[in-house]
């Protein structure tokens, strides 16, 4: 579905906190806040987010140290009136990290442009992208990147939802009342599992029309020859491609070879125990990397795919270059942030269909790195990871045996809260992401008391649940942690009912999964 | 970039200038494709980002081979094998008809290659004549990949504006976001004939209902019946009914009847129905094909 931005970020993020708190530790939110402050007291009080939609586009943070999305209680009431209306998610506040906060960029500050302004450039560069794209040829078949435009997608974004609305309903037909008054935002997420209904009488009637149109050939193979699978699962075991051969969205032609190439590829991308080579970077300060990415993915709304791939080439610049650089040329606690955010907009740019411009990931850093510098890291992720960013992703090999399974959407949803989840865990980075999305769907049904491991899903993933479960142990106790504050978006996010509040099934305990 | 010597411009790929050039120490001949990296810009242009990474991973003998990627301050330079020329090209450099072995040569190569991308998960987006490169060893292989992208399993919804007029399959044109690997065979199937016609494009459309009509003339208007779901595109409209012609002998009148067969199967309106890559590799017009052809294997 298309990332259609809209106002749905976190308004939570009330400023006014700052002032209060700013006492002691410096960050450089809490100076660009308080500065805000004094600027915003002369206007219109509370009404600042609400005068632009463009304010709202994104979800802008410091990763670490991030006290402007404090919540202030005072206001809270009305300001959350708000957010309930255009939010989809409810990002709580985040308290005050007991991290050291990312040192103050002074020079950054000073020279800054307000928020406004800021949004006014971006603005005002996408309209000059679009200008630019129209002067030059229009017919070109290219998804360019004026298409990007924020504003071109704004205005087209109503139009743009009725139509994908009515694109849709075939393939979301059943998902369609799960989101009922939910505006089309997370049909990427909720895409059906669709049963194998699909006309395959019809398609049959009209092959063989085909056939009797072009019968001026004895070697006309005939319709079952061609649609015959090439990979054929044991007896007991649903046969998903064949059922579903004649729907072309499920690529059953390929599917078991790309699945199997995947696989083949997980062995080119180990992630190995990476920070006992740097200094000063934790695993909590990864943790809270990744809750801000999973809150960029959410307020641009982009794909899964795109966040996935994101950490996973932070986990792999990291395990790659603290290997093949000097220690000094390590990225520093400073600099963690901005990986995140290039790799974010790498994935981006690799996988949406209309990436966020450059400028949306500077506002989301707030201010805290310049063009230069992100445009640098760009490059160093790429030559680090050598431009290979087809890398196998436990997001994809989850849906695939979801789905080979029959699991039904709630199901797969909790097996997704698993899996992000579990993007916070250091200690699951160097788990194999086909093993990690078959422990998750593992889990996730003896969470719903769905059953055991079937020879369907062993069949499909390839893995015994021998394999498999000391995984699912892992993800399992990263679930029952106790939740923290600063690292809540993605407990928050599946406490949505659009996610089926999955993140509030009970859980269980390891007896259950060993049973 | 002192490695290589630069000869000559090539063109224009979807994004920066392509040169000839030779490689100072192996005087090996490849083809430079430079990207500029404007400061104000944004960063590597997507187009470049996609085609590097998928070459990077599509290994194949019909697949334009990516050497290498320098990277200076202001520009990132792709280094790429060098073919004698494209498709379209050696259509023009022809002296009267094509041999039909030769067009039998080129549509299984282009084929393989393109069951190679979707067996990889990579739809190619925009083959047409001037994107399939042609050597002296009458080997073909599926460059320009600008537009290509990796796909998901189900696919989601991708842009629509995307393969040149001409080689735009109807569903495409009709507006639909969710397709897949079918998408690429509507295009191979119109090479398959333009090939056959030694260089005539079958569909030369000038605008998206124009190449609509030009494209049911030949095949019939769709309905409900014959194509479920065509009427609930994005950009569906009624247009006038035609009966199907299928005068495929009339259109392509040096193809054989099984290679009509086969271009039939591309040519099929409903994408659920078209045939995909290594089904076609397999069809009884092939079955005669040179064997160094068919066994040349990467």
């Amino acid at each position: 579905m298309a990332p259609t931005r809209l106002a749905s970020k976190p308004l939570g993020v009330n400023e006014n906190l700052n002032g209060m708190l700013g006492h002691g530790i410096t960050t450089r939110s809490k100076q660009l806040a308080s500065l805000k402050m004094h600027k915003d007291s002369l206007k219109v009080p509370n009404k600042r987010k609400a005068d632009s939609p463009l304010k709202d586009l994104t979800a802008k943070r410091a990763a670490f140290g991030d006290i402007t999305n404090a919540f202030n209680k005072s206001s809270a009431p009305q300001d959350k009136d708000k957010i309930m209306a255009v939010k989809k998610v409810t990002v709580e506040s985040k308290m005050l990290p007991t991290v050291k906060t990312i040192k103050p960029q002074t020079a950054t500050l000073n020279g800054k442009t307000s928020k406004a302004k800021q949004l006014q450039r971006v603005a005002t560069s996408a309209l000059e992208t679009v200008q630019k794209h129209f002067a030059k040829d229009p017919p070109k078949p290219v998804a360019t990147r004026a298409q990007n435009g924020i504003l071109k997608n704004i205005e087209k974004k109503d139009k743009q939802i009725s139509k994908e609305q009515n694109q849709s309903q075939n393939s979301v037909k059943s998902s369609k009342s799960d989101v009922s008054g939910e505006p089309s935002l997370y049909m990427s997420a909720l895409e059906n599992i669709r049963s194998s209904d699909t006309t395959k009488e019809e398609c049959k009637v009209i092959s063989e029309k085909l056939d009797k149109v072009n019968l001026d050939d004895t070697a006309n193979r005939s319709l079952d020859e061609e649609t015959e699978t090439p990979h054929k699962p044991p007896p007991g075991v649903a046969d998903f491609d064949t059922e579903n051969w004649n729907d072309p969205l499920q690529v059953s032609h390929y599917a078991m070879d790309i699945f199997n190439y995947l696989k083949g590829r997980e062995r080119l991308f180990p992630i190995d125990d990476y920070l006992k080579r740097m200094n000063g970077i934790t695993s909590w300060m990864r943790a809270l990397l990744v809750d801000w990415m999973v809150e960029v993915q959410e307020s641009f709304e982009l794909n899964h795919e795109t966040l996935y791939l994101a950490v996973k080439l932070v986990d792999l610049f990291l395990t790659r270059s603290t290997k093949t650089l000097p220690e000094k040329d390590h990225i520093s606690k400073e600099e963690l942030q901005l990986l995140g955010a290039s790799a974010l907009f790498i994935a981006s740019k690799f996988d949406e269909r209309i990436p966020p411009l450059v400028d949306d990931f500077l506002y989301i850093c707030d201010g805290a790195y310049t063009l230069s510098q992100l445009l640098k890291m760009e490059m160093k992720i790429l030559r680090v990871v050598d431009y290979d960013l087809g890398i196998p992703l436990s997001y994809r090999f989850l849906r695939r045996y979801a789905r080979c399974a029959r699991v039904s959407m709630p199901t797969l949803t909790l097996a997704r809260f698993v899996l992000e989840q579990g993007l916070l865990e250091y200690a699951l980075t160097p788990r194999s992401d086909s093993k990690l999305a078959a422990a998750a769907l593992y889990l996730a049904l003896r969470m719903k008391s769905l059953g055991s491991w079937t020879p369907t899903l062993q069949y499909y993933t390839g893995y015994t649940l021998e394999e498999i479960l000391p995984i699912a142990l892992e993800q399992n106790a990263a679930l029952h942690k106790k939740p923290k504050s600063a690292i809540s978006t993605v407990r928050n996010k599946y406490s949505h009912t659009i996610f089926f509040e999955v993140a509030k099934i009970p859980l269980v305990e390891d007896s259950v999964l060993t049973s | 970039m002192q490695k290589y010597e630069k000869l000559e411009k090539i063109g224009e790929g979807t994004y920066g200038t392509v040169f000839k050039a030779k490689n100072k120490e192996t005087h090996e001949i490849v083809a430079l494709k430079r990207v500029r990296l404007d400061d104000d810009d944004e960063g590597v242009p997507s187009s470049a980002l996609r085609e590097i990474c998928l070459l990077k991973e599509l290994k194949h003998k019909n697949i334009v081979r990516l050497y290498d990627v320098l990277h200076s301050e202001k520009k990132l330079t792709l280094v790429f094998e060098h073919c004698d020329q494209d498709l379209k090209k050696y259509f023009d450099s022809l002296n009267g008809e094509i041999d039909l072995d030769v067009v039998k040569s080129f549509m299984y190569q282009l084929l393989r290659g393109l069951a190679f991308c979707h067996s990889h998960n990579v739809l190619h987006r925009d083959l047409k004549p001037q994107n399939l490169l042609i050597n002296k060893n009458g080997e073909l292989k599926l460059a320009d990949f600008g537009l290509a992208r990796a796909f998901g399993i189900p696919v989601k919804c991708y842009s629509a504006e995307v393969v040149t007029l001409w080689y735009r399959p109807p569903d495409v044109l009709f507006g639909a976001k969710l397709y897949t690997t079918s998408i690429d065979m509507w295009s191979a199937g119109c090479i398959f004939a333009e090939l056959a016609n030694s260089g005539r494009p079958l569909f030369p459309g000038s605008d998206v209902e124009d190449q609509l009509k030009r494209i049911f003339k030949l095949l019939g208007t769709p309905n409900e019946g014959t194509w479920p779901g065509v009427t609930q595109l994005p950009d569906y409209k009624p247009l006038p009914v035609y009966q199907p012609s299928l005068g495929l002998a009339q259109v392509v009148p040096r193809l054989p009847a099984r290679g009509r067969d086969l271009l039939a199967r591309l040519l099929t309106c409903n994408p659920a129905l078209r045939m995909p890559a290594d089904d076609a590799m397999a069809h009884a017009y092939f079955h005669d094909l040179n064997p160094s052809v068919k066994n040349d294997r990467c």
